[in-house]
């Protein structure tokens, strides 16, 4: 299973949802989907093309362009190619369905981007933060325009 | 109640719920296991994360890159050559520069070394989960012998600071073949003697075979890598599947078994360490002399002030415990627009749940012992 084939098969089955795919290395491919279409991106990658293994879901804020994406870096226990998934959302209300369903460790990686960056993941069993404190749910502290660094931070230990 | 376990059942009678941690002998840093128990029985269990949280991810986004290469060894600081590898390879890939070859194999030897000492203190570690106390003062004492290796190269037991973008800060000391070689020749030694003693000990084989077992299909939609995934089959191996630095010209395996139980991750370990003293043998004899930041570049040992060209690469090396992956992004600045660090104990970490759900209480340290976890980077 070499790039092309994977992004020729991506794209010839999600014509609409897939766009600007591109190979970066003979084992580094990217691409941006549809915000409505990522399960099923995702679903067709797992059963079509062997990306069984999820490497991680994070989120990336882009203050100028008023947008935030949810990156999904998608791999596989039999070929080394690892495709980037991004999914453009708007800034003031991102939202986009859980790929629980399909990889079912996304389940800590979205409730961590969650909590960071305000990124709601639709249908998620359990959406609440990971690693940070309850109070701080809201502040989005890896958001670029967060105030509170280093201070604001470590007020829950002084 | 309920809301503690995230669960809708009702707790009936002869149930209750305990909380190990956040501080608690068998864990490897502070997290918060709540279960609920029906006699001896776990009926479920979660995991509370975020008592060693750094903001790690936020902190990269705020220093310079070569700060940051002090603060990824703070993830984790049994693997901190690992982290370095990835942020440091990150770097090189946007900056589109290869280390020379004497600095790639300073690295191999260094990573190596790294490996053996993390899988002898998680392997110490397990040992005195299971009532085996004995163990973690034999492998604590070969430790300190590699340690001691590790430190006349780099000057620090365990947050080195030492690679460099396009190299390595120092040379190797002169006389460190001379030095390393009796450690690795009595490391063979012992190793042989863990496994007798393991294989011998009838009260760990019982307390470790057959428990806790991953199917490798389990084991996979668990997003599970590292010992644990390849104690079940897989052979999944960053520096197979995806070759860096030298490994592709190294000769070693992959070490599988194929039970998937806390005896076969053990196992996995004690073989693979067998496999990196077989690398880093290799690595001594091969070793070329050269320099150790390529020619002609202005990367050095000191480079205050480096512009990262603007692109975004996912980099992945093999950490002692699973797949180790940094996502960066450039915008052209001195300092990374973001970093995304995916650990490998995280989703292990995430399968502990379901991995001893109806098993007893007793087994629940012996499941996660032979994970070897690192909460520190779970958290980051």
């Amino acid at each position: 299973m070499d790039a092309r084939t994977i992004i020729e098969s991506l794209t010839g089955e999600f014509p609409e949802a897939i766009s600007e795919a591109g190979i970066e290395s003979p084992i580094r491919i990217r691409a941006y989907v549809d915000k409505e279409k990522v399960k099923e991106v995702c679903q067709y990658l797992k059963d079509s093309l062997q990306f069984d293994h999820l490497c991680s879901v994070c989120g990336v804020d882009y203050p100028k362009r008023n947008e935030l994406e949810a990156v999904y870096h998608i791999a596989s226990y039999d070929h080394p190619v690892v495709l980037m998934l991004k999914a453009r959302l708007p800034r003031d209300s991102p939202e986009v369905e859980s790929v629980i369903p399909v990889y079912w460790n996304a389940n800590w990686y979205e409730r961590e981007t969650y909590e960071l960056y305000g990124i709601v993941f639709k249908n998620h069993p359990n959406l609440k933060p990971l690693v940070l404190p309850e109070e701080m749910l809201g502040e989005w502290p890896l958001r670029k325009d967060y105030e509170g660094f280093p201070n604001k931070t470590a007020r829950n230990l002084v | 109640m309920d809301e503690i376990l995230g669960s809708n059942e009702i707790i009936g009678p002869n149930e209750m719920i305990v909380h190990l941690g956040p501080q608690h002998p068998m864990q490897p840093g502070p997290f918060r296991l709540n279960l609920r128990l029906k006699g001896e029985t776990v009926m479920d269990a979660e995991v509370e994360l975020g008592y060693i949280h750094k903001g790690i991810e936020k902190i990269l986004e705020n220093k310079t890159y070569l700060q940051g290469i002090t603060i990824v060894d703070r993830i984790c600081y049994l693997v901190a050559l690992t982290n370095e590898e990835c942020f440091v390879g990150c770097a090189e890939k946007l900056l589109d520069i290869e280390p020379p070859e004497r600095a790639q194999y300073i690295r191999v030897i260094l990573e190596e070394l790294s490996r053996l000492q993390s899988h002898l203190l998680g392997m110490g570690e397990f040992g005195e989960f299971i009532g085996f106390v004995s163990m973690f003062m034999y492998t604590i004492k070969e430790r300190e012998d590699i340690l001691t290796l590790i430190d006349m190269v780099t000057g620090a037991r365990v947050t080195h600071s030492y690679l460099r973008f396009g190299g390595v800060r120092d040379d190797l000391p002169a006389g460190f073949k001379e030095k390393a070689i009796p450690v690795l020749n009595n490391l063979k030694k012992v190793i042989s003697d863990y496994e007798e003693m393991f294989n011998s000990d009838r009260i760990y084989r019982e307390r470790t075979a057959g428990v806790g077992v991953l199917t490798a299909d389990v084991a996979k939609s668990l997003g599970v890598s590292g010992p644990a995934l390849r104690a079940t089959g897989v052979p999944f191996d960053i520096r197979k599947n995806e070759p860096y630095l030298v490994y592709k010209d190294l000769d070693f395996k992959v070490c599988t078994e194929t039970a998937g139980d806390c005896a076969a991750r053990v196992q996995v370990r004690l073989n693979e360490m067998r496999e990196s003293i077989y690398i880093l043998e290799q690595c001594l004899d091969r070793i070329p002399s050269g320099p150790i930041f390529p020619e002609g570049t202005p990367y050095s040992k000191r480079t205050p002030v480096m512009r990262v060209p603007a692109g975004e690469v996912f980099h992945r090396v093999e950490d002692p415990r699973g797949e180790m992956g940094m996502y960066m992004i450039s915008d052209g600045t001195d300092k990374p627009y973001r970093v995304k660090v995916r650990g490998p104990y995280f989703p292990t970490l995430q399968a502990l749940p379901p991995l001893i759900k109806g098993t007893t209480v007793a087994d629940v340290a012996a499941i996660s012992g032979s994970m070897d976890g690192c909460t520190s980077e779970a958290d980051r």
